[in-house]
């Protein structure tokens, strides 16, 4: 009710103050001009050729929306540029593996026939059985670590090099800022998700689902309602 | 709807006295001081004219309601926010929380952070990426304080066929298993035009560009002539028809004055690339709860930024480039 009452005072203001408002607007040069749009019809592209610094200096800053989250440093020879990966082998429920994985796989496989499994129901659905099995990522001789496909050992906190050896246009992306995406916020420093972070490496497709919400005054009103 | 507990009564009740709150006739007609007298004793008169204005400390219901509706008469009467000096920012900032604790016996933080030096936020959208799946919608509404009983969005996910984009054939309110075949999706908002024909209409100046691009809306001094809504060529712009209704454990409390700060009735609003959390390095929400990345965000002006890297080396394109609105928003595919 006062709302209604307030309103209507205001919307009388306005009726009588407009003309005379928008009369004297131009003169109040003293306040905060519009600097962006002195420049005209340029192309805003073109405009951010001319307009780069060589550093700018940050008020605001990632380091404390981050300081909490574990992270690596990413080793990424192929980038000039310094930035931090999410860790991963904190993450991982049950490692180090070697709790159980104390013996080479045959072994243990032999020895646990009518023991409790554990990742039995791990499918690997990711390329052909032809290019893939469990050994073309992990290291059946040491399974606290990765390998790559020449044979080198990987930790788990740096396993998107393990995916860049095939996805190679994903990894320049994920590098470059297009594929994968921030945690945190915008400022530098830089942190971002690891390939695993979003895709699970058994089967990284992601999968269709039903949307988060419908609009169903949308509906309404599109049913003429 | 107010929820009058009395233990949440807040314990200061001694600003009455002291109101230096500017307003649009000060900043048009620069005769603050005469006005501000006027109002002063206005405000005394309507307050029963007892004398009390200077007198309570005491937090008794009386004093509540006298701090209320000095405090509203004093927002009343504000200026526009692109005008105010930072100390009336501060001000009104200020009122506002008061306000809205002595309505709801909660207590809200609306900021006034100003644009940081060398940033021009920009954004990317990747429509091979985007499956459909809203959860950016959700997050919007829920940070930004949109109408829950309208169902206001400011994000718009399109569906449409493989092969062209086509607005006219795509459906935005679709509800089934997604992405579906055939189709992909691309996500709508509000550009941020650098050249922006909304902010060109408005008969008040209720809208404007800030120094880091964001257009932004001063809900109080809108009129709601729906100008702009009718200007931007990107159905940007959302209205509010009836007093937004929000529940009151599901509102965000941590505003800003130009982003998710509670609007009313007759207003316009929309995407304000979260400024509230923008402005403190955050990502907006939208992109953060994006699960497949297909949403970037960043500083235009900082060469080494990902939207940056997107804009140099992906083929990115934007709508209806002809117009020389210029947004500050593209989309590439991978
Ligand atoms: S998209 Fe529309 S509302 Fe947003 S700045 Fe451009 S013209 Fe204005
Ligand atoms: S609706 Fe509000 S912001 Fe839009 S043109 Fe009218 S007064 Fe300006």
């Amino acid at each position: 009710m006062n709302n209604r009452v307030s309103h209507m005072i205001r919307a009388l203001i306005y009726v009588v103050l407009l003309p005379f408002a928008t009369s004297i607007m131009p003169g109040c040069s003293g306040h905060e001009e519009h600097p962006h749009q002195e420049k005209g019809h340029h192309s805003i592209v073109e405009q951010l050729r001319h307009a780069d610094k060589d550093t700018i200096e940050y008020e605001v800053s990632t380091e404390e929306l981050m300081a909490d989250i574990k992270k690596v440093l990413a080793q990424v020879p192929e980038s000039e540029k310094e930035f931090y990966v999410l860790e991963r082998q904190s993450m991982i429920k049950s490692y180090p593996c070697s709790n159980c994985h104390s013996v080479p796989l045959e072994e243990l496989k032999a020895e646990s026939k009518d023991k409790k499994k554990a990742h039995w129901n791990i499918e690997l659905v990711h390329a052909g059985s032809d290019a893939m099995e469990c050994s073309t990522c992990h290291d059946t001789n040491n399974l606290d670590q990765l390998k790559t496909i020449t044979g080198k050992a990987l930790t788990f906190d740096h396993s998107y090099k393990q995916c860049a050896q095939c996805h190679s246009q994903q990894y320049k992306d994920w590098i470059g800022g297009a594929h994968g995406k921030r945690v945190a916020g915008w400022a530098p420093p830089r942190l971002i998700y690891s390939c695993a972070s979003c895709h699970n490496p058994h089967s990284p497709a992601f999968k269709p689902r039903w949307p988060a919400r419908l609009n169903t005054q949308k509906l309404k009103e599109l049913n003429g309602k | 709807m107010r929820d009058n507990d009395p233990n949440q009564k807040p314990s200061s009740g001694c600003n009455s006295g002291n109101c230096s709150c500017g307003d649009g006739y000060d900043q048009k007609l620069n005769k603050k001081t005469s006005r501000r007298n006027m109002l002063k004793s206005l405000t005394a008169g309507l307050l029963a004219g007892t004398g009390m204005v200077n007198s309570a400390c005491s937090v008794t219901a009386s004093d509540d309601e006298k701090d209320q509706k000095q405090l509203e008469w004093e927002e009343f009467f504000k200026g526009n926010y692109r005008l105010m000096t930072d100390k009336e920012k501060s001000e009104t900032v200020e009122r506002l929380e008061k306000l809205y604790e002595l309505n709801n016996g909660k207590k809200i933080n609306v900021s006034a952070q100003g644009a940081e030096k060398d940033v021009l936020y920009g954004y990317a959208f990747n429509i091979s990426k985007c499956q459909g799946y809203m959860d950016c919608v959700n997050a919007c509404v829920q940070e930004n304080n949109q109408d829950r009983s309208s169902q206001m969005q400011y994000i718009r996910i399109h569906e449409m066929e493989n092969g062209r984009i086509n607005f006219e054939d795509a459906e935005d309110n679709f509800f089934h298993e997604v992405p579906a075949e055939g189709h992909f999706y691309m996500g709508t908002q509000c550009y941020h035009c650098e050249n922006p024909p909304c902010v060109d209409v408005c008969p008040v100046e209720a809208t404007w560009k800030e120094k880091d691009g964001i257009v932004v809306i001063d809900y109080d001094w809108c009129i709601g002539c729906r100008y702009c809504m009718a200007a931007c060529p990107y159905d940007g712009r959302r209205f509010n028809w009836a007093t937004p209704e929000i529940p009151e454990e599901e509102v965000n409390k941590n505003q800003h004055y130009l982003g998710n700060r509670l609007r009313k009735k007759g207003v316009m609003e929309k995407c304000t690339f979260c400024i509230q959390r923008s402005r403190n390095g955050k990502n907006p929400a939208c992109v953060e709860a994006c699960p497949t990345g297909a949403r970037i965000f960043g500083n235009l002006l900082d060469p080494d930024s990902e939207i940056r890297w997107v804009l140099a080396n992906k083929k990115v394109f934007r709508l209806k480039e002809d117009l020389g609105t210029e947004p500050k928003f593209w989309y590439f595919m991978d």
